[in-house]
């Protein structure tokens, strides 16, 4: 069922889950399970979401107003909910980005502080 | 908003179901077994209730959620700092219980509403005239007699509510804008005897529709109704609550029973509810006797009251029709009432000050409570409130300090990317729930502070009617009081510590200017407040110590006192006279009484209490008013160890049928007489045509209260004037109230139906006349120590922070040659010119609101300089006490150390 050993698998930090749902969610209106399986695989699977807590994690969202539910239809002809990005959901993501990748950037300049001398 | 996530959740069941098939069938479709697949679509979406759960906390309890993150944050900074923590909750305990403690006074006399049903529609009637002396000092009014009281009101105007019988019965036909005009008649205290047992027990007399106007049910029997209430009709009467479980074990057993009144035979048909206790909060009758009862309880003399419309004694109460405002009502009966007290006035002086109907809300009651303790309240009260000012702002500048300290912390957290509001919401709520704990504890020092006031205002008083209570209305200020405190202490520090300068902080990690100036505004207030509230505590204490050198000119140590009335018990003239005589003697032979003797009260009540001459008297040619009569006995003055300069003192020679004769004081004798012997002269009492011959003269006393002037005093003979209730006093060996149970029996022994009343040292009857103003001695003192020792803590705290502060400048002067001597002279500069501002501020303030309690005051003026002084050395002394420790660390600081820590 999975090409990665356990051992290289990374947990979800806290607060990362809403940022990467939002990035999922920029490709177009999806419904809580594809969000999951998207997560997974843009990840080449190494970030493992627990899929129960993407649905507290939606619910979030919602209320902060970056997304949006409506219904839909999945692929197997059920009726299911689909989230759509907003607005407002769009400019968090963005803004979200910049902040964790000056994060990332930092935090590896620490980590590999020769890194520029090899 | 909440429809929506309603629907959310309603539907997260279906969605997760969904979304595990999903997950179980692309299982399958990569060649699982179906019941693997579940498993492993099962195992992947984790737990399903806590799935849900947390989605239903993100919609109800995201807010609740931080809280509880913040209180438990919050505690646990607060067990950080223990000390810390518990010097803020306990000043703020103390300031917030001293503030519910007087407000649940307030709140028992200036808030509470009457027991009974719908007490808004009540209205209490009253008039105001001009003043019934004229410029010649004569009384012209239409009101010739009085029981009762009046009051001043506004510029100088007579305000009563006592009515003659004839307007009652005037307001009480047809009227269109009472369902029910009601009355009412103080029946002071009477011999009740139940069973045989007598006690004495306070009577209202009540007209017939009392009851129905008030709209109260009896817990057993029934209630006076009109048909009671006529000449001739069967003495009823409705007993208490309290006194029908006290002397008959409970309402249902004291239906029916037989009881005296002053030996007047009585039925009692019904009990009171427990928590009625009439109209008058400052009053709780025993018994409730139909109005016109008092023909028979108080003899003949009586019948006059009905008939004479020049005497004012009945007071009223009407109850407002449905949609009629007091105002219209006023409009209607004001006339009405004008036109029949007109018919009243004889002479022209009279008509010309005319009583005029006034309307008043009477859902409180009568306002005799109000009158008497509101003034003093609202002075405590302010007080209280500095306190709680002194307590927060001290809060304040310890969070200050506290928060320059925790500026890091904060600065990491901003950093990190936590909202500001987020960070302010986490400070407010820690100084909120220190605030809270601190209200909590204020409750209990609050329920210990309402017991010793009361036991303070109450001093002793029988039946002291101003009962303070913890109700909801109280502890909801109480709590609203320590959030608006959390909320007022710690916003400004919070708001600091979180300015956006975050790069600074982290660099530096010290507090710069703006902290420093806001302690100094701050402690500057607590200094200045301190002030005032020394300055008032210096004040009240003067003036117990002017009303304890009062020289009273008789004993005060040693003294039995305590009261009879034999004439309710049924003993008439002269008998009455024959039985107190007895009396005295036999209470002389108690072993440890060296004399005993009776007059018609304390001394330091004569002017008030019983029966005795008011008017003017005349001696040789001289007319005057204001000398004060004692009725005494035999053996007074001997008793009470007032010299006797000349003559004799009243003895058992006085009797009714013999020659009437005065003793007079010194002054009297040296105003009337030079000096001349006044014994064998003559005293007139105009006023009952009552001729005495001057037997001796007696040094001078303090006739009546500590604050009046001291008159001239005439004693005149008990067997000859034959008050009612008479007070005896008895000089002991030792502890005067050894002897109650002595007299007690002999009491007993003489006539069983005869209670004895007003038990009392005459230390203790003295020190009650000025409860008010010892108690206003004792807690402002108490207020002066706290608010000063809050103050030095504040003062404390800032000068050591400011120490630490500049530790690195310290040690530069040091270096260069500062002597240790010269860095505390700095830090004491700095204090004293804080004290300096403080009392800059407050010098004026003080001199202002002095004046407000100068009614309070005894021989001391509000601006008395030495107080004044006295109060500003104390506080300089505390400031410079409270800034000697951090000043001493300060020239203490090793230079290298400080050096290199900077």
């Amino acid at each position: 069922m999975s090409t990665k050993k356990e051992s290289e698998r990374i947990e979800l930090l806290q607060g990362t889950l809403d940022l990467l749902i939002l990035r999922t969610l920029v490709l177009g209106p999806q419904h809580g399970h594809a969000i999951a399986k998207a997560i997974e695989f843009r990840s080449d699977e190494v970030l493992q979401v627990e899929q129960g807590s993407l649905y507290p994690a939606l619910h979030r969202l919602i209320k902060r107003g970056w997304i949006f539910v409506e219904d839909g239809t999945s692929e197997n002809n059920r009726r299911a909910k689909f989230y759509r990005l907003t607005a407002r959901g769009r400019k968090q993501l963005a803004h979200e980005t910049s902040k964790w990748e000056k994060l990332a950037g930092a935090i590896a300049r620490i980590l590999r502080p020769t890194e520029g001398r090899e | 908003m909440k429809r929506r996530a309603k629907r959310l959740l309603n539907d997260l069941d279906q969605e997760i179901r969904e979304h595990i098939e999903l997950a179980t069938q692309e299982n399958i479709d990569r060649g699982m077994p179906p019941e693997e697949a579940r498993h492993a679509a099962l195992r992947k979406f984790g737990n399903v209730t806590r799935a849900k759960e947390d989605a239903r906390e993100v919609w109800s309890t995201v807010w609740l959620e931080e809280l509880r993150q913040d209180i438990r944050f919050g505690l646990r900074q607060l067990r950080q700092s223990p000390a810390f923590t518990t010097v803020v909750i306990l000043t703020l305990a103390l300031g917030i219980g001293a503030n519910t403690a007087i407000y649940s006074f307030m709140e028992s006399i200036l808030l509470r509403s009457l027991p009974v049903a719908d007490p808004e529609s009540l209205v209490v009637l009253n008039w105001h005239s001009q003043p019934p002396e004229d410029g010649n000092k004569e009384w012209v009014h239409v009101m010739h007699s009085v029981s009762g009281l009046a009051w001043k009101g506004d510029n100088g105007a007579m305000v009563s509510g006592m009515f003659p019988y004839g307007a009652f019965e005037t307001l009480r036909e047809e009227n269109p804008v009472f369902s029910t005009l009601f009355g009412y008649f103080n029946g002071r205290k009477r011999n009740l005897a139940v069973r045989g047992q007598a006690t004495s027990a306070s009577a209202e007399y009540v007209t017939g529709e009392y009851f129905r106007g008030l709209a109260v049910s009896p817990v057993a029997g029934r209630l006076i109704d009109s048909g009671d209430d006529r000449p001739g009709a069967a003495p009823v009467a409705v007993v208490s609550f309290g006194t029908s479980q006290n002397r008959f074990g409970g309402p249902p057993n004291a239906i029916g029973q037989s009881i005296l009144v002053d030996n007047i035979p009585f039925t009692v048909i019904g009990v009171a509810p427990p928590e009625f206790f009439g109209v008058d909060p400052a009053a709780a009758p025993d018994l409730y006797l139909p109005l016109h009862t008092n023909l028979l309880v108080d003899g003949a003399g009586a019948a006059r009251m009905y008939g004479d419309g020049n005497y004012y004694w009945i007071e009223m109460m009407g109850r407002l029709r449905p949609g009629v405002s007091m105002a219209q009502a006023q409009a209607v009966l004001a006339p009405r009432f004008h036109q029949w007290v007109a018919t009243t006035a004889t002479i022209d002086g009279e008509r010309a000050k005319l009583p005029a109907l006034m309307l008043n809300p009477g859902a409180a009651g009568l306002g005799s409570l109000r009158r008497k303790y509101s003034k003093p309240l609202f002075v405590l009260l302010t007080m209280v409130a500095l306190i709680l000012a002194i307590a927060c702002a001290n809060i304040a500048n310890l969070l200050l300090a506290r928060a320059a300290a925790r500026r890091r912390e904060m600065a990491v957290r901003l950093s990190l990317g936590a909202g500001r509001f987020r960070v302010v919401r986490q400070l407010l709520t820690e100084s909120v729930m220190l605030a809270s704990l601190g209200g909590a504890l204020g409750v209990l020092f609050a329920i210990w502070g309402m017991g010793s006031l009361t036991f303070l205002l109450s001093n002793g008083q029988e039946n002291f009617t101003l009962h303070a209570e913890l109700n909801w209305n109280v502890l909801g200020v109480t709590a609203a009081l320590s959030v608006v405190c959390g909320l007022l202490f710690g916003l400004a520090p919070a708001i600091q510590s979180t300015r956006p300068d975050v790069m600074s902080a982290l660099k530096n990690g010290r507090g710069g200017g703006p902290h420093r100036r806001a302690q100094h505004v701050l402690v500057v207030a607590q200094i200045a407040f301190s002030f005032l509230i020394l300055v008032a505590a210096g004040l009240f204490v003067q003036t117990l110590n002017k009303l304890h050198s009062v020289q009273l000119g008789y004993a005060r140590e040693n003294i039995l006192l305590f009261s009879l009335n034999a004439r309710q018990a049924g003993h008439r003239d002269p008998e009455i006279a024959t039985f107190y005589t007895e009396l005295r003697k036999r209470f002389e032979s108690i072993p440890g009484v060296s004399s005993a003797t009776l007059s018609h009260s304390s001394i330091i009540s004569a002017e008030r209490a019983g029966r005795t001459y008011r008017g003017p008297m005349k001696i040789g040619a001289f007319t005057f008013v204001g000398a004060g009569v004692l009725v005494a006995g035999p053996r007074f003055l001997t008793t009470m160890q007032i010299p006797i300069l000349a003559g004799r003192e009243i003895d058992d020679r006085d009797q009714a049928g013999s020659t009437p004769v005065a003793v007079i004081s010194e002054r009297l004798a040296r105003t009337y007489f030079g000096n001349e012997n006044p014994v064998g002269r003559r005293i007139t009492f105009l006023d009952e045509k009552r001729d005495l011959e001057i037997v001796g003269v007696s040094a001078n006393l303090q006739y009546g209260g500590l604050k009046e002037e001291s008159p001239m005093t005439v004693f005149v003979a008990i067997s000859q004037f034959s008050p009612d209730r008479v007070t005896y006093a008895l000089r002991t060996a030792g502890d005067p109230l050894r002897y109650v149970q002595s007299v007690y029996e002999i009491v007993r022994e003489a006539d069983p139906g005869i209670p004895v009343t007003n038990v009392v040292t005459q230390v203790a009857e003295i020190d009650r006349t000025i409860s008010q103003e010892v108690t206003f001695a004792k807690l402002c003192t108490g207020f002066a120590v706290l608010a000063l020792l809050i103050a030095c803590v504040g003062l404390y705290g800032t000068m050591s922070y400011n120490v630490a502060q500049q530790i690195g400048e310290i040690g530069i002067r040091m270096a260069l040659g500062a002597q240790g001597r010269a860095v505390v002279w700095m830090v004491l500069r700095r204090v004293l010119i804080l004290a300096a501002v403080g009392l800059a501020i407050s010098v004026p303030a003080a001199l202002s609101a002095s004046q407000l309690v100068k009614s309070f005051l005894f021989e001391t003026q509000p601006n008395d300089p030495g107080t004044l002084a006295l109060a500003g050395v104390v506080l300089l002394s505390a400031a410079i006490l409270a800034g000697y420790a951090p000043a001493r660390r300060a020239s203490r600081i090793d230079p290298l150390a400080a050096l290199r820590h900077e």
